[in-house]
């Protein structure tokens, strides 16, 4: 039982990472940035997730208002930042991308206070019991949920519809794709739209968990998500998907068994340096 | 002629603003390093906060013999690389008289070196690194060293409370494991038994394999440590879970935030702290109200133990003067004051002596639930 | 006098530590995003020695050589992984570091080591030293720039794949690269233990070799003047800052931006262009 505990703890902060490092394959699939301000999106899907809920009592208010506003931001950040680093060498989209981010954590600690806000009435606690003692609350459903339905929706899109493959085409030949009359600019605006979308939807579920929004709860995601990109196989958002469930898995059993000799980050890391001494590649090719 | 005219002009004006501006009270400057950005800037905005209260309510009371006592704050961002050079700031261009720190412990440390090379004294607010006394005869603290007050938790859970079978999850930062240490030190002697131990980081906000562990072991206590944005999805994770047997923590949870995030589950966790809430002691009530009333928000233990720290150091300062700095230290070694936080003397090491207040949340506020005041028990290190 | 002297070393010291990753990222273009674990290598392996009895001069080489020699096995991995694999390959080792430091009791664990002896001749002293190190360290990183030694580096980060073709022994250059830079960093460490006498596992984390990154990429790759510029810069940044001390972390991630967005190259780039446009 207590396997199975542990098994789905790890399935469902892998469905976390998932929602996370599911922009920022997109955006490197599409660019070759590493993309480190995406946790700062992640960080505001939060706040707005709470202040909205709080204002309205809505949860799928909040969640929608979430995924639009910083999908927008998203867009912003592109222009604003990346689009004129294109054509330099990766690390300086890099360091301004962790510029962004220190200056994103300060703006939302200067406005929202440095103690962070949580729900007045935190939806979803009721929980469901299942079979041998085990509780998974609706929230922790939720987001298991949400993953999955983002994923095929995704999934779908880009091989079901005329975006979508524009899409795929851009990402593996920009040059071809624009010489098939693609616009490969509104693909890219699309791609931070919806990457930076799903983040601040991470956002509002992990603040569903915790019952607290705060300047830093980027931090982790910051570099996690990185390595789990990484290790799925820069650009594949397959490969991102099983490397975020393994990682989730991997750090839920560590964390409890072997807690006294690492602790979970560098558990994670060490996971993710043996994989990667294996294969070199990453789990799966991108495409 | 006209030349003339202008210096005669130019004198008369300056005698004149030299009378008529009145002499000012002179100033005792005080340094004091807090993380006012970076991820303590909570607790950093209450320690600056807490101290200004009490400087403000010395200054009320006529000041130090007349003398109005001046804070200088820098940020440290809770970081030892920034709190050094900051600490000799403080000491050779800012000239303060001594210093206080409302930062963490790591920060504290580095400054406390600083300070005993350059002879000033120095009291450290709460942070709880062992070695900070250590640095030299120069460095007081007003809060508890972590292993006092894990021991006072034992104490509790085994005595007090009479539970015997206790899960221990430590937040693996030197403030989590100095209390662990004290917890396991003392557990023995109240007839605790210790089933599991666990270690959390203090960047987790979700502890669902921990919590599952747990639960599968059906501990009769849970001592628990951290800050209120770790023990507070912590503890809401625990409940969520269905384990209901009593949750104790230490007053890293001490402050309104823990309550907030955790809402129902934080009924009924008891923690060991420095404030009570319920106290009569007119000192410790003007603290509550006036700290609520500057601040907008409830006292916590942080604000309390800093704005103990300041009425330690005007204390000594009435006594000794700010003139020279080893009398400035004699004074404050041989501290018997009544502050906020209670009863406070220090012992050779400079380590403070003084009660340990148990606090319980109880309908969506922290109230008294007990006192320990076994001088033995607590005794701190005397080197 | 004191604040001043405390200042400079901790200028001196960071130049070190830029310059020790300049070697790695900037001459040879090996992205390394845990250079803070070899600094932390050093400090931990200097902090021993002296506390056991030994005079920091004498703990110098093996703080350089124990951080080489983990350095060397990095490199290793260098091999293995490029580009960003490389970047987050770095990055892990930072961790690791990190996560197995603050659970090892006899370095400390989570309480640190404090207490670490005065250097014998006084902070002044310590700001020699620290000087005469970061100083010898440039020399060595402008003598290896016009070494044939700096010329594999610079064909290996401009196309590695090219750099094998003409015969150059990229794996040995590569492993030079980081064994050089991270017995520096290892270095600056040891000295960094002795200036604050306290350190403990956060000291080390991911946010210290990002921030090394930026200032050799922010000073320019390549360049040691600049990177040298940068690192004493950014070093005592938070100090000058006190004076907005609510906004300085927001003006430091501005800064670190706006430079990245309007002068790509850095400062060294910035000033080359300014010499061009002069003449």
């Amino acid at each position: 039982m207590l396997f199975v505990d542990l098994l789905i703890q790890g399935i469902v902060q892998g469905a976390i990472y998932a929602l996370i490092a599911l922009g920022l394959t997109l955006i490197y699939g599409l660019l070759r940035i590493l993309h480190v301000a995406h946790a700062s999106l992640f960080t505001l899907g939060g706040y707005v997730g709470v202040i909205v809920t709080n204002q309205t009592g809505s949860l799928t208010l909040a969640l929608c208002a979430a995924m639009v506003l910083v999908g927008l931001l998203g867009m912003l950040i592109y222009r604003v930042a990346y689009r004129p680093l294109l054509d330099k060498p990766p690390l300086v989209a890099l360091i301004a991308s962790i510029g962004l981010f220190i200056a994103f954590e300060e703006v939302f600690r200067i406005v929202f206070g440095s103690y962070g806000i949580s729900f007045h009435n935190p939806p979803l606690r009721a929980q469901i019991e299942f079979g041998g003692g085990l509780l998974l609350s609706y929230s922790r459903i939720l987001i298991i949920v949400m993953a999955v339905s983002f994923l095929s929706v995704l999934a779908w899109l880009s091989s079901r519809t005329r975006t979508g493959v524009a899409w795929r085409a851009t990402v593996t030949d920009p040059q071809m794709a624009a010489s098939f009359g693609i616009n490969v600019e509104n693909v890219r605006y699309l791609n931070f739209f919806i990457g930076s979308a799903l983040a601040g939807a991470a956002g509002v579920m992990v603040v569903l968990l915790t019952n607290l929004a705060e300047p830093t709860m980027g931090a982790v995601a910051s570099y996690k998500a990185l390595a789990i990109i990484v290790l799925g196989g820069l650009g594949s958002v397959r490969g991102t998907l099983i490397a975020a469930l393994a990682i989730g898995i991997v750090e839920s059993f560590g964390t409890v068994y072997i807690g006294h000799i690492l602790d979970r980050d560098a558990i994670a890391f060490a996971f993710l340096i043996i994989a990667l001494m294996l294969r070199p590649q990453g789990l799966l090719r991108a495409g | 002629m006209s030349k003339l005219l202008k210096n005669f002009g130019v004198a008369g004006l300056v005698a004149l603003i030299s009378v008529a501006v009145p002499a000012s009270a002179g100033s005792i400057k005080i340094g004091l390093n807090v993380p006012l950005t970076g991820f303590a800037a909570a607790d950093g905005k209450s320690a600056l906060l807490g101290a200004e209260l009490a400087v403000e309510q010395v200054n009320a009371a006529g000041g130090i013999n007349g003398d109005n006592l001046e804070l200088v704050v820098y940020d440290d961002q809770a970081s030892p690389k920034e709190s050094a050079p900051l600490a000799a700031k403080l000491i050779t261009q800012d000239k303060v008289a001594a210093g206080i720190s409302g930062s963490y412990s790591g920060a504290t440390r580095a400054a406390a070196t600083i300070y005993q090379e350059n002879s000033t004294p120095y009291i450290a607010a709460y942070a709880v690194h062992p070695d900070i006394t250590r640095s030299g005869d120069y460095v007081f603290r007003t809060s508890f060293m972590g292993e006092v007050q894990g021991r006072a938790g034992a104490k509790l859970i085994g005595e007090i409370m009479g539970k015997k079978k206790v899960s221990v999850i430590t937040l693996a930062n030197d403030f989590g494991k100095s209390l662990a240490a004290g917890f396991k030190q003392a557990s023995a002697a109240y007839g605790i038994e210790i089933i599991s131990e666990y270690d959390y980081s203090i960047k987790d906000r979700e502890f669902g394999p921990i919590v599952s562990k747990v639960k599968s072991e059906s501990p009769d206590a849970i001592y628990a440590s951290g800050y209120f944005f770790t023990a507070g999805p912590l503890v809401s994770q625990l409940r969520a879970a269905g384990i209901d047997v009593p949750v104790i923590g230490q007053e890293g949870y001490d402050g309104e935030m823990f309550i907030k995030i955790a809402g129902e589950a934080a009924e009924g966790v008891i923690i060991t702290t420095s404030l009570d809430r319920d106290s009569t002691d007119p000192l410790a009530s003007a603290f509550i109200e006036g700290f609520q009333a500057k601040s907008g928000y409830p006292a916590d233990m942080v604000s309390a133990s800093t704005h103990t720290a300041v009425l330690v150091l005007a204390a000594a300062l009435k006594k000794s003067g700010a003139g020279d700095k080893a009398s400035l230290r004699d004074a404050i070694a041989a501290t018997s004051i009544n502050a906020a936080t209670g009863n406070i003397s220090f012992n050779k090491l400079g380590e403070v002596r003084k009660s340990v207040q148990v606090q319980i949340v109880r309908d969506g506020s922290w109230h008294h639930y007990a006192v320990i005041s076994d001088p033995v028990l607590l005794a701190p290190p005397e080197e | 006098m004191a604040y001043e002297i405390i200042v400079a070393t901790t200028m001196a010291i960071t130049i070190l530590f830029a310059l020790s990753l300049n070697i790695i990222t900037g001459f040879c273009g090996q992205v390394s995003l845990g250079h803070a674990a070899f600094y932390g290598l050093g400090a931990y392996t200097g902090a021993m020695l002296t506390k056991a009895g030994w005079p920091l001069i004498a703990a110098l080489p093996p703080a350089a050589i124990v951080a080489g020699s983990v350095g060397f096995v990095v490199g290793l991995a260098s091999l293995r992984v490029r580009h960003d694999f490389l970047a987050i390959t770095t990055m892990g080792v930072a961790f690791l570091f990190v996560g197995l430091v603050r659970k090892q009791e006899w370095l400390g664990g989570e309480i640190g080591i404090s207490g670490i002896p005065a250097v014998q001749f006084g902070r002044p002293g310590l700001l020699v030293l620290s000087i005469i190190c970061a100083a010898l360290f440039a020399a060595l990183a402008v003598y290896i720039k016009r070494s044939w030694m700096g010329f594999a580096f610079d064909s290996i980060a401009n196309d590695e794949d090219t750099a094998r073709v003409l015969g150059i022994d990229v794996p040995r250059f590569k492993l030079w690269a980081f064994v050089i830079g991270t017995s520096g960093a290892g270095v600056a460490g040891a000295l960094y233990a002795h200036h604050v006498r306290y350190i403990g596992p956060d000291s080390f984390g991911f946010v210290e070799s990002v921030t090394v990154l930026a200032m050799v990429i922010i000073g320019g790759v390549g360049s040691v003047w600049a990177v040298a510029l940068a690192a004493a810069v950014l070093s005592v940044l938070p100090l000058w800052f006190q004076f907005v001390s609510d906004y300085k972390l927001l003006i430091y991630g501005l800064l670190v931006f706006g430079v990245m967005r309007f002068s790509p190259d850095g400062i060294a780039g910035a000033v080359q262009r300014l010499l061009n446009r002069r003449s």
